[in-house]
């Protein structure tokens, strides 16, 4: 109890001093950590434990997205108050979307798994891009926003603690372990007796889920989404935030996409004329493969316990 | 009827540049078992080369002079390219597993699509006309446009080359060697870090004849052009069963010629989707491709 005391502490502690100190540039910077963090968890889940390459997470973002913009003005009065209903609805129907992906995908290993998820996002968007209804390549506008910056910045929060904490317990939990022997080794897996596809299904469905719900909290905090928003590009920098944090580390995930979220903004003034990121990104990216592949974290978890217990010694 | 006919030239024109790229995929993922990302961005700066190198040299006046300059120029460079690629970015790799691999292929594609906006411009430039396009003769109405035979001339020509090194020497048989049992040929006396570089810059020559010819036919290039034609040509490799040969050149003329009969006959708007519906088509029905075997995994 004391523990989840001290958390809900720091929380209002830090979205005060995010209100009250700063502007409303870092402020939405914040959040978009938030949505890079809930992104990067989800492709982590996969990738991470279950060593299943998704290429694809735009492509469930954008279905996250979507859903819950045309479910909020249509179906919900265009009202703010339901926003979290229509973030929910937005994520079961994106893990439905993965699903259907995954029912075909994992009779396919390894690289073609990426290509597969790569393909699937690719046609989302083209979709949505002749789709009338939803505006087409002109986006789709005016969507519901919180209203200022307490209600965003707390579901955020809110938000990301769910998709952490779910994780984290599932990591640790009978399942966690069958992804870790997937990851391992899936014929030594599934001489044990593993039903190797559908762990795989499973996990691909848990983290579309995840994916939805980040989707459409970025929907919301954006206001305005178009099929730009979720190409390939957006995939890479997913999947870049969970390597950098580490593959398999869910704290390493979050600890990443701060770093990437904030160390390009402080680089915008650059005059280049070429967004920077994409500069950056990839030599971190080549280097980090090069240098040190197990990422910032590596598989383990950031631990105050054992960060305190490191300095007393 | 004349209508499919030119639907048909074009699609086989095209489908000879996939075949080409395709190869570059295939070759690679057949000795490395890698899918190589950064194969499309080669082929962009093969033909980037090209235009600095017409540049340069001034060859601006079409004439077959300074078509043949600027394709063997463009081509050569592209080589090089995929040799120093894969030298600084894959070979320190080459023990990892496989998914860091693939992660650096694509951190090494986006490098190059957004490090040549910066360095070259992010707005298109016009190639420049190495060669007067002319119709050389017309049957039942179809006009036949020397670029596309120049096309189907030199595709054909880098094929015949790339059987007959593959086929016919030393390191064509040691490049078939590495593909089946990397372990057993150094025991062979076969440097297989020698072979797999071979391997790269011959796929990316493929990939720079490519691009040169393309850019001729349409001379409009920018940084981000090889995404499409990576895309498709790499769903032309897979469709032929990716790691054969044959496979890719199949696999690249009937990928051209799906491409441009959807294109031609209405859902234009979906062309982007239609070669990943396609691919995705095959893996779920036939995952090996047309002439792909079948390698069972031992543990």
């Amino acid at each position: 109890m004391k523990k989840y005391l001290g958390f809900l502490v720091s929380v209002v502690v830090l979205g005060f001093a995010l209100s009250q100190f700063t502007n409303s540039y870092i402020q939405a910077i914040f959040i978009s950590f938030l949505v890079n963090a809930i992104m990067a968890l989800s492709l982590n889940f996969i990738t991470g434990l279950a060593d299943q390459f998704s290429l694809g997470h735009a492509g469930l973002m954008a279905i996250g997205a979507y859903t819950a913009a045309v479910f909020n003005k249509e179906f919900m009065g265009d009202n703010w108050v339901m926003i979290p209903v229509g973030v929910l609805f937005a994520a079961i129907v994106a893990a439905i979307a993965g699903y259907l992906i995954s029912l075909p995908s994992f009779r396919l290993k390894g690289d073609y798994l990426a290509i597969v998820t790569l393909g699937m996002s690719e046609i989302v968007r083209v979709v949505l891009l002749n789709w009338d209804h939803v505006g087409g390549p002109r986006g789709y506008n005016a969507i519901q926003k919180f209203p200022d910056f307490y209600l965003s910045f707390g579901f955020g929060i809110f938000l990301l603690t769910v998709t952490f904490m779910v994780m984290y317990r599932l990591k640790f939990s009978w399942f966690g372990r069958n992804l870790w022997a997937i990851n391992e080794d899936d014929i030594a897996a599934e001489v044990m007796g593993l039903n190797v596809p559908q762990t795989k299904r499973r996990a691909f469905v848990i983290s579309s889920f995840f994916a939805g719900l980040g989707g459409g909290f970025y929907a919301h905090h954006l206001g305005y989404i178009s099929p730009g928003s979720f190409t390939f590009l957006i995939s890479v920098q997913i999947l870049i935030a969970a390597v950098l944090g580490g593959l398999g580390s869910l704290s390493g995930s979050i600890i990443a996409a701060l770093i990437l979220t904030f160390l390009p903004e402080a680089l915008r003034s650059l005059p280049t004329g070429v967004d920077i990121r994409m500069i950056i990104f990839p030599i971190l990216l080549i280097l980090m493969m090069i240098l040190r592949p197990q990422g910032i974290m590596g598989r383990k978890e950031l631990s105050l316990s054992a960060i305190i217990g490191r300095l007393k010694r | 009827m004349q209508e499919f006919l030119q639907h048909t030239l074009n699609g086989l024109s095209f489908g000879s540049i996939y075949a080409l790229v395709a190869l570059g995929y295939t070759m690679v993922y057949g000795i490395l078992s890698m899918i190589n990302f950064a194969h499309s961005e080669i082929y962009m700066m093969g033909a980037f080369a090209a235009f600095y190198l017409a540049r340069f040299l001034g060859l601006d006046t079409p004439s077959p002079m300074n078509f043949t300059i600027g394709l063997l120029g463009g081509t050569l460079i592209a080589g090089i390219i995929g040799f120093f690629v894969e030298k600084f970015a894959y070979k320190p790799l080459r023990n990892s597993p496989k998914m860091n691999v693939l992660i650096t292929a694509i951190g090494v594609s986006i490098l190059f699509q957004f490090g040549g906006q910066i360095i070259f411009g992010a707005d298109p430039k016009r190639f420049p006309n190495l060669i007067e396009d002319q119709t050389l003769f017309t049957v039942i109405d179809i006009q036949v446009h020397l670029i596309d035979v120049l096309i189907y001339f030199v595709s054909f020509v880098s094929l015949a080359v790339l059987s007959f090194v593959i086929y016919h020497t030393q390191t064509g048989r040691a490049m078939r060697a590495v593909s089946t049992r990397p372990d057993m040929t150094p025991l062979m006396g076969i440097n297989n870090s020698k072979i797999v570089s071979t391997t790269f810059m011959i796929g990316s020559m493929l990939a720079g004849v490519a691009a040169v010819l393309v850019s001729i036919k349409y001379p409009k290039i920018d940084p981000m052009m090889g995404v499409k034609i990576g895309t498709s040509s790499f769903v032309a490799a897979v469709f032929g069963g990716i790691g054969s040969l044959h496979g890719a050149v199949v696999g690249g003329f009937l990928l051209g010629l799906g491409e441009y009969y959807v294109n031609g006959y209405g859902g234009s708007t979906y062309k982007e989707a239609v070669s990943f519906a396609i691919l995705i088509l095959i893996l779920l029905y036939k995952p090996t491709g047309l002439f792909g075997s079948t390698r069972k995994e031992k543990i």
